[in-house]
């Protein structure tokens, strides 16, 4: 069990209101990820649902029970945090038994507990040395650990790996979901980065300023964004968002493409412009394309994602073909036009 | 090799100025405690200057164990020192808790905690022992013959005149006596002390990680749990930090107690190795080497105890 209910949940540091009111619904079982910019509001959206947060108006339920009033510890919830949050003087053991400790669990029930969260964690050969003797992956994983062992009606993920290397936080990334397929459990997840997001998700909810901008799959996400602010922030590289004249030729405010959707070719095309700097990774090139005449906004950028490579450098002209079909275009308030 | 040597020469004027710097005082102390030293002898003359020919092997030790103050020194020291050392630790942690947390006027209160530490050792002792402590003059006195005062009057009063005459009267504690003394040294030096105590203990408790704390309370952790198994131990080792500090400076306590009552019953080995020097110099020097002694075993000791304790 495991559903979250936010109704209407507000939050003001002083006169400062970071979350206007906010409905969120979150179903049993559910892998659900929180993204946006820093500053989004969305680690206190976190924090509210844990307890550790007031709130200033609105309620939190869980399993349909009203949790707002309740302590943190009693809503049985359990979090992951950026920093590990571990407790640096004690062994391994120590730190995942911590939570059962405190609910005077017979230490049988807890030796067995532990054994089983380090081997499913590769943790076991780790369990009498102390936290600051751990990699940064290694430490992770206790903390997923020590969630574990308490056998939450959801798991809490603040950010947790912001601060592993990028190869580390790719294997991260398949643990954190093989755990999700394994135990079921409600997960929400806080990040920033949208890759994060895309691949670990089953529902995303991008939060901008305090305010839920659009709820859904990643790939509804991907296909249909909301607005502007969904449609630039999910998707890497950024959709190119094209204004003025050539909006207006497709009746709408804004058009965007996304850099995948455009093919390039030194002969002909839609648009004209001239490559500036043009990022070669092997399976896929990004081509910076500079004085195309569209009104793309500040810097003038066009950005175009082609599979394999292509022979071109700095200054060279190409042109640029949509892909129709997968044009999105936006109202003078943002909002997509269907 | 060349190019090492220059380096080392260069370094040797300051290694051995600090070589001099401990070695010469402390072999002559080694010195002087292994041969007979007086200032001032009309019998034997020429013990009043020191000289190998005088040599007196462990003598003087013997002699300084036998006297029938040094066991009482050795354990008034240890009494002293220990004592104080529990008492700053337990208040330094609890107002360093206390004022931890924010409340209006922090600053002020933060500059009047630390202020003790200021005033110096002597002037602590004489305000201590002659304005506070004092059974007749000192605010103990005036408190206890007012409480008495206040009792007495209630007496004959209707009602509730008896239960006052169950009160027996009140005598004030002369804080110079035998007994007494100690206890009066340790209570003006951890009113003084406890300062630098709760000084360190605060700026660690500001560096205490708070998303460790939250996770605690996410693991269901009480406000004594997370106090004990987390604040204790990130406290672990500023409190060895400020007991081997304490330790070291207690252990040559000297003016509170030459105040409060000119070591009567209450002598440690500094004032010892004091009452020496007014003639005994190879008496005094003995002394100060059981001094050194005791300093090191007490250093190990604490140690040794804090670190176990607290690192779980």
């Amino acid at each position: 069990m495991g559903s979250i209910v936010l109704d209407k949940v507000q939050k003001k540091f002083g006169d400062v209101e970071v979350i206007p009111p906010l409905d969120l619904e979150i179903n049993d079982g559910e892998f659900v990820v929180f993204v946006g910019p820093s500053g989004c509001g969305k680690s206190t959206l976190l924090r509210m649902i844990a307890g550790l947060e007031d709130l200033t108006a609105g309620k939190v339920n869980i399993d349909d029970k009203d949790v707002t009033e309740v302590s943190p510890a009693k809503r049985g919830l359990s979090m992951v945090f950026q920093s590990y949050a571990l407790y640096p003087h004690m062994t391994v053991r120590k730190n995942i038994a911590f939570p059962m400790r405190m609910a005077k669990i017979p230490q049988d029930v807890q030796d067995a507990k532990i054994e089983a969260a380090a081997k499913s964690l590769n943790l076991a050969d780790y369990l009498d040395r102390k936290p600051g003797q751990l990699s940064g992956g290694q430490r992770q994983r206790v903390a997923i650990g020590r969630a574990i062992v308490r056998e939450p009606s959801a798991f809490l993920f603040d950010e947790p790996l912001s601060n592993l290397d990028a190869a580390l936080r790719v294997g991260m990334r398949l643990e954190i979901m093989e755990l999700h397929t394994k135990l079921k459990t409600t997960m929400i997840y806080v990040t920033h980065d949208q890759v994060e997001a895309m691949t670990m998700a089953d529902k995303i909810v991008v939060l901008q300023a305090g305010v839920i901008e659009q709820v859904g799959s990643p790939l509804e996400l991907y296909h249909t964004p909301r607005n502007k602010f969904v449609a630039g922030f999910i998707g890497s590289p950024k959709m190119n968002l094209i204004e003025g004249e050539e909006a207006a030729k497709h009746d709408a405010t804004t058009i965007g493409i996304r850099p995948e959707h455009v093919s390039v070719s030194k002969t002909e095309g839609t648009w004209k412009g001239t490559v500036g700097v043009a990022e070669h990774l092997g399976s896929d090139t990004f081509i910076h394309v500079h004085n195309t005449g569209l009104d793309t906004g500040e810097g003038d950028l066009f950005t175009v994602r082609i599979s394999g490579d292509i022979a071109v450098s700095h200054g060279d002209t190409v042109y640029l073909t949509p892909d129709m079909d997968q044009l999105h275009r936006f109202d003078a308030q943002g909002l997509r036009i269907a | 090799m060349a190019n090492r040597t220059i380096p080392r020469l260069l370094q040797t004027p300051a290694v051995l100025l600090l070589l001099f710097w401990m070695i010469v005082p402390l072999a002559m102390t080694l010195f002087y405690s292994f041969i007979r030293y007086v200032l001032n002898s009309t019998v034997r003359p020429e013990w009043t200057t020191p000289s190998w020919s005088n040599w007196r092997g462990f003598g003087n030790y013997e002699f300084v164990m036998n006297s029938k103050d040094f066991i009482l020194a050795i354990k008034n020291s240890l009494f002293i020192v220990g004592s104080i050392l529990t008492l700053t630790v337990v208040l330094g942690v609890m107002i360093a808790v206390l004022i931890n947390r924010s409340f209006p006027g922090r600053g002020v209160v933060r500059v009047l905690l630390i202020s003790p530490f200021f005033v110096m050792p002597a002037v602590n002792a004489v305000l201590w022992i002659n304005m506070l402590l004092d059974p007749v003059l000192g605010l103990q006195g005036i408190a206890i013959s007012a409480i008495n005062d206040m009792a007495a009057g209630m007496q004959d009063a209707p009602l509730v005149g008896w239960f006052f005459n169950l009160w027996p009267v009140l005598e004030p504690i002369s804080f110079r006596a035998t007994q007494t003394s100690a206890i009066a040294v340790i209570m003006m030096v951890t009113w003084q002390w406890t300062p630098f105590a709760v000084l360190i203990f605060m700026t660690s408790l500001q560096s205490e990680d708070q998303q460790q704390k939250e996770a605690a309370v996410l693991d269901g952790a009480s406000r004594w749990s997370q106090f004990r198994f987390l604040t204790l131990p990130h406290l672990g080792r500023p409190m060895a930090i400020v007991v081997m500090i304490q330790a070291i400076f207690h252990l040559s306590l000297y003016a509170e107690i030459e105040i409060v009552s000119r070591g009567n019953g209450n002598k440690n080995l500094p004032y010892l190795i004091g009452e020496f020097t007014n003639n005994n110099i190879g008496a005094a020097s003995a002394t100060g080497i059981f001094a050194v002694i005791l300093a090191n075993i007490v250093a190990i000791f604490l140690l040794r105890a804090v670190g176990k304790t607290l690192m779980e």
